[in-house]
């Protein structure tokens, strides 16, 4: 079991100790991290699971927060990454955004979770809704509040009465005047097109994002109408296995709030929405680079936010690049990101510019990876259709919502 | 309350924990179940036998939330009391699913554990079916009532006894195995999921049961499926551990797809994911292999799931996917991260070797990329290029040496570019294919005098491990040589020799001298008149020493020990390779008969009683060893080696990794020692506070019952079960940790004189009885006066009764 847990900010200092167990960590682990961390480079800061002389090290690093986690007996290592994933999750909900002044600025929230979540190193209520019945989320009035009494617990006197129901994700009985149940379907897609231009693998990973506002105890059944694309699921806690299993049919009592009733995957897509085009020649110890994109299957829908970005090669001095549509930016650490927004009608966009290499290289030998990002609203672009939802054990008709999106997810381009 | 760590209140404690764990409501016994770890961590012996208690009570409730609880508590306060689960099984089944998620990743553990114990393996699995193909493989036995007592090293825990014996011929197979075909690696996944073996005659095929016509197999499998939809990829990954072990194979797909989408989730749990799919993919190419694409890489990754993508798609590729991988590799290799296209390259060799097919293809992908690289080889600021340049020889190398022949013009081709290929370890490869391969087919062999004085003439530009190489080979050729280019190859091998004996480097001079001093008989260029001089004695020996030393080098390279182990799928140990503290492995089949469940209670008893002694005597001996261990001067020397070995070595934390009661019935001294065991580390334990020191102490105490071993036959009975113990925590480690010489100069080490001491667990049984280890013992004199009255003693201790046997060698210089 886990027997402490450590919050590092992006320059190795502790910002948070929890100690969970009897047996004390030292901090010094810490320390023997972090130079480790410094000495290996980036390959150790992605590394999950550490065998340190003493201890075992789990780490996930959330925008530029280390989450360590310390064992030093066998636990499966999963448990302590998704919970720590889930702490992340839950902090950065709590806080609106995390980085290291909200948590500076909030430690007796963090601590509160912290005790809340987990006991003598066992994930104990990781609910976000239970957890926020318990611990009040921080508002500009409790902290005047606490300003002003002087009482700075903002710990919910009551005990959590989800606990003790046989829904143990669902607040007791919440009331609301007008009820609400919003069903939003986001996908992501990933894509690899290799470099002859064929499209290697084309995925769609997808979430059922629900917010529900409902009062009561209500039963929901959600139904797709072609369930048979569908390559794989997970469901939220939730959700009834049985009806799944037989019919394809989603049953569940929903949580109040915000929650993820299922993620999907489907699976050997046969084309994407907008299609990238990079050519590198080089000679002469240059390299020319045009890049081509368009509208390759029209969804129907617009698609903006679209941006091209690749990592320039180690082996390049300096880049010219121009386009004839959008923005092109270098950041510093050698990243060339060009966005596009929408596309025009008129114009196909496409840039071009020239890379210097290093003197003595005649021709360019390793080739960027050109990672596209875009969006579509209201079209699921797996064709995911929702069928119908039911609502059951509801006083008075609520409204029912639904939205679609398709982001890129890992979209690459390989030139 | 619990959580306040004071030993006195503790009575109180567990009172109110016992009214609590009967209280009305669920949130109320839920938090007695939480308290329970907590109180058994003051580690109070007298109150275990309540705490058990309690968790029984705990595991007979009605509320998931409870259960969750109760199984954390179950988990780690007694994990092998199968009674309580047996009496609740089915309902604990049936409730899992709502039980909250964390919950039920350690439940599933237990159930698992559970039903292993109580039947047995499963006849349609993977477990069973890879036992046989095992043992029809191996030379020993192939009658089928074997079958069983092969598998048995896989499956029986916690050291009854025999430990090293079957270490050693476990490794065997490991070797064959894994040389034969990579299918068969998993018996030994099955040798270090349990480590120890039990070669006793009473286990046979009825330890294994049918999952169709066994209940309760049935159901943990029925119920465990829904799990691999679970939105935590822990329960997902537990779920399919379950699968994996006993599940019929047909029925193993089911588990394939949930695995592969919890890879979508964050860059760490993918990590781990990957970790665990490589060993499924070992094991079972053919469940992964129509799932090649999940495993393309993204530039998104971190090198370490590149490179474990890497070895998954080279392990399941198939003749029907190869095609589609070698495209995607083709374009990795142009990749940036210069470290991943070296691997790729050396994954291209390994697909190769898997599929002799198309071997072709990827050799002439491979020679291309080494023209390819020339541009760049030629600029030494680019390092990564060397790094993919050398990978794409040994790659090329390692296919040829699989079919010499057919591979004659690649051989020629390469030894074409050694004009351009300029790096040195490259260059080094290729000049050692020549050399090995100088008598191949026709056109080689005519070419070798172009080559050589080519060599010759570059002798003194080459770098150091080239100038070696060339060396070599040049010798290799000229033993394989006749006619008229054997003058001329002795022409050519003295100017360099005489070139290398006036070299900057010692190393390189050595080499020459050595070599003219072997060969002086084949390389006098005058020839006859002087070989006459030599006695033909002499010069025939000198003869057959270089063919043997330049002869036989094409000997199949041994797998690396690295991977050889593998643990319980979705632990801890599994990731980081070496058996973590408190890594249990599967309890042993069957070993919990239905009528002793009741039976167990009564048993603890007096179980209770002798472990209490035992621990006692344990106890003492520890530290005893451990004075010992510290006398000498050697300390320091010793102590780092410890810190560096501990994590290798399971030290077995609570309740080392034996099954305490489920064995009851089946020899009632094995599980006396157990229990001993266990509660000697809990001594130690609560002696010395920490668990760093706690782990020192038992390694002290493994390394000199190790050594203690002779002694140890006129000893009393337990003994002998506490060594197999010992050595089955050695084993956990590395086998390399095994050969490492321990090095301590007893005298002055300033002066360089005095006694040196070296020592090293070698591999090999002993001749006098299986339980032995062999200690190799080097003692050398390095001072000027003789020495004498030299003996081996450990243990100068309270326990004298073992050094008296300890005088073994007394070597004196």
């Amino acid at each position: 079991m886990l027997q402490c847990i450590f919050l590092l900010s992006d320059s190795g200092e502790v910002m948070l100790e929890k100690q969970l167990t009897g047996h004390r960590v030292d901090r010094s682990i810490c320390a023997w991290f972090w130079e480790q961390a410094i000495s290996q480079g980036d390959s150790f800061k992605l590394q999950p699971v550490i065998a340190s002389p003493t201890h075992y090290l789990f780490q996930v690093v959330r925008e530029g927060i280390t989450y360590l986690a310390c064992t030093q007996v066998e636990m499966p290592p999963l448990m302590a990454i998704e919970f720590l994933c889930r702490v992340a999750d839950v902090l950065s909900d709590y806080l609106g955004g995390l980085n290291e002044d909200v948590i500076k600025d909030n430690f007796i929230i963090v601590y509160e979770l912290l005790d809340e979540m987990i006991d003598n190193g066992f994930p104990l209520t990781t609910e976000p809704n239970i957890l926020r019945e318990m611990i009040a989320q921080p508002n500009i009035v409790s902290k005047v509040l606490s300003v002003v009494t002087g009482n700075s617990s903002n710990v919910s006197e009551t005990r959590p009465g989800a606990t003790a129901s046989c829904v143990p994700w669902r607040t007791t009985d919440p009331k609301y005047a007008n009820n609400e149940v919003y069903v939003d379907l986001v996908e992501e897609m990933d894509a690899t097109i290799n470099r002859d231009g064929v499209l290697v693998k084309c995925e769609i990973y997808g979430e059922v994002q629900v917010n529900s506002h409902l009062s009561g105890l209500p039963d929901l059944t959600l139904s797709f109408a072609n369930t048979s694309i569908l390559d794989d699921v997970r469901f939220h806690p939730c959700v009834r296995f049985r009806p799944w299993e037989s019919n394809q049919i989603l049953s569940f009592v929903p949580p109040d709030g915000q929650f993820k009733l299922m993620s999907y995957r489907v699976k050997k897509l046969k084309s994407t929405p907008i299609y990238v085009k990079p050519q590198l020649t080089s000679g002469g110890g240059t390299c020319r680079v045009d890049v081509l994109v368009g509208i390759r299957n029209d969804p129907g829908k617009t698609i903006d936010s679209i941006t091209v970005q690749f990592q320039l090669p180690h082996c390049i001095l300096s880049a010219d690049m121009t386009s004839n549509h959008g923005t092109v930016n270098i950041l510093a650490n050698k990243t060339c990101l060009w966005s596009i927004g929408r596309i025009p009608k008129d114009k196909a966009p496409s840039m071009s510019g020239t890379l210097v290499l290093e003197t003595g290289l005649e021709r360019l030998h390793v080739f960027p990876t050109f990672q596209v990002a875009f969006r579509v609203m209201g079209v699921a672009l797996s064709g995911l259709q929702i069928d119908k939802l039911d609502l059951k054990n509801l006083p008075n008709r609520p409204y029912k919502g639904f939205r679609a999106l398709t982001r890129a997810g890992e979209f690459e381009v390989r030139s | 309350m619990a959580g306040i760590r004071l030993h006195v209140i503790a009575p109180l404690v567990l009172m109110a924990v016992g009214k609590c764990a009967r209280d009305a409501s669920v949130y109320v016994r839920k938090c007695a179940a939480n308290a329970l770890p907590k109180l058994y961590d003051l580690r109070l012996e007298e109150h275990n036998s309540a705490i058990e208690e309690i968790v029984g009570i705990l595991l007979n409730d009605h509320s998931p939330g409870v259960l969750g609880a109760a199984a954390a508590a179950f988990a780690s306060i007694c994990p092998n009391n199968f009674s309580l689960i047996g009496q609740n099984y089915q309902r604990l089944c049936e409730i899992l699913l709502d039980v909250e998620e964390w919950g039920q990743i350690i439940l599933i553990g237990i159930l698992l554990r559970f039903v292993i114990a109580k039947h047995g393996l499963v006849r349609e699995s993977i477990m069973f079916s890879l036992c046989c193909t095992e043992s029809s493989n191996s030379e020993k036995d192939g009658s089928t009532t074997e079958i069983s007592i092969k598998e048995d090293p896989g499956f029986l825990c916690g050291g009854n006894n025999f430990g090293l014996d079957v270490d050693v011929s476990g490794d065997n197979d490991l070797l064959a195995s894994m040389v034969s075909r990579c299918y068969i690696e998993r018996p030994d996944e099955y040798l270090s999921r349990s480590s120890y073996t039990n070669r006793g005659p009473e286990l046979n095929v009825a330890q294994f049961t049918s999952g169709k016509s066994n209940n309760d197999v049935k159901i943990l499998l029925q119920c465990t499926s829904p799990l691999l939809w679970s939105n935590n990829s822990a329960v997902v990954l537990a779920a399919g551990g379950v699968h994996w072990i006993m599940a019929p194979r047909e029925d193993l797909k089911r588990i394939v797809k949930p695995l592969l989408f919890v890879l979508r989730s964050s860059s760490a749990s993918k990590y781990v994911v990957l970790c665990n799919i490589q060993v499924f993919a070992k094991a079972m190419p053919s469940l992964f292999a129509p799932h090649f694409e999940d495993f393309f890489i993204c530039s998104s990754d971190s090198y370490q799931i590149k490179a474990l993508k890497l070895e998954i798609l080279s392990s399941i590729a198939t003749d029907s996917s190869i095609s589609f991988i070698f495209k995607e590799f083709q374009d990795y290799v142009r990749d940036p991260d210069r470290r991943f296209a070296a691997d790729t390259v050396a994954a291209i060799g390994l697909c190769a070797q898997r599929l002799p097919k198309t071997a072709n293809t990827c050799l002439q992908g491979l020679l291309a990329l080494t023209r390819l690289e020339f541009l760049s080889s030629d600029i030494g600021s680019v390092e990564g290029e060397a790094g993919v340049l050398i990978q794409a020889i040994m790659s090329i190398r390692s296919i040829i040496k699989q079919d010499p022949p057919s591979h004659e013009k690649v051989i020629i081709q390469l030894i074409r570019s050694l004009d351009s290929i300029k790096v040195p370890a490259a260059r080094a490869m290729i000049i050692w294919i020549a050399g090995e391969y100088c008598s191949l087919g026709d056109t080689i062999p005519r070419m070798l005098t172009t080559v050589l004085s080519y060599l010759a003439w570059h002798f003194t530009t080459e770098a150091l491990e080239t100038k070696l190489q060339i060396l070599n080979s040049m010798v290799k050729v000229l033993l394989c040589a006749e006619g008229e280019d054997l003058w001329s190859f002795k022409r050519v091998l003295n100017y360099v020799l005489e070139l290398a004996e006036c070299d900057l480097n010692y190393d390189v001079r050595d080499r020459a001298r050595f070599l003219k001093k072997i060969l002086s008989s084949n390389l006098n260029p005058q020839g006859l008149e002087e070989e006459a001089n030599v006695s033909p004695q002499h010069k025939e020996l000198s003869h057959v020493l270089a063919e043997h030393i330049f002869g036989g080098q094409t000997k199949p390279v041994s797998p690396e020990p690295m991977n050889c182990r593998f643990y319980l799928p979705g632990s801890l140990s599994q990731i980081v390779l070496h058996a973590a503290p408190g890594y249990e492995p599967l309890p042993k089949p069957c070993s919990l008969l239905h009528d002793d469940i009741d039976l167990s209670n009564a048993c603890q008893g007096t179980n209770a009683l002798e472990s209490a002694k035992n621990s006692d005597f344990y106890d003492t001996d520890d530290h005893g060893s451990l004075s010992g261990s510290l006398d000498e001067e050697s300390t320091s020397d010793y102590s780092r080696q410890d810190s560096i070995t501990k994590s290798s070595v399971s030290s077995g934390g609570d309740g080392t990794g034996s099954a305490n009661d489920d064995d009851d019935s089946v020899d009632l001294l094995i599980q006396i020692s157990d229990v001993g065991n266990a509660c000697e580390n809990q001594n130690g334990f609560s002696h010395s506070g920490s668990a760093d020191l706690r782990e020192l102490i038992s390694k002290r105490g493994l390394e000199s019952w190790l050594n203690d071993q002779p002694g140890l036959s006129s000893a009393s009975t337990s003994e002998p079960s506490e060594v197999s113990i010992s050595t089955a925590r050695i084993s956990m480690g590395d086998i390399g940790r095994r050969v490492k010489t321990k090095s301590y100069t007893l005298l002055d080490p300033a002066n360089g004189n005095g006694l040196k001491v070296d020592y090293t667990f070698s591999s090999e049984v002993s001749t006098i009885s299986h339980h032995l280890v062999c200690v190799e013992v080097f003692i050398k004199n390095c001072s000027s006066e003789a020495m004498s009255d030299i003996f081996l003693q450990d243990d100068e201790s309270s326990k004298g009764s073992y050094s008296a046997d300890q005088t073994i060698v007394a070597t004196d210089r």
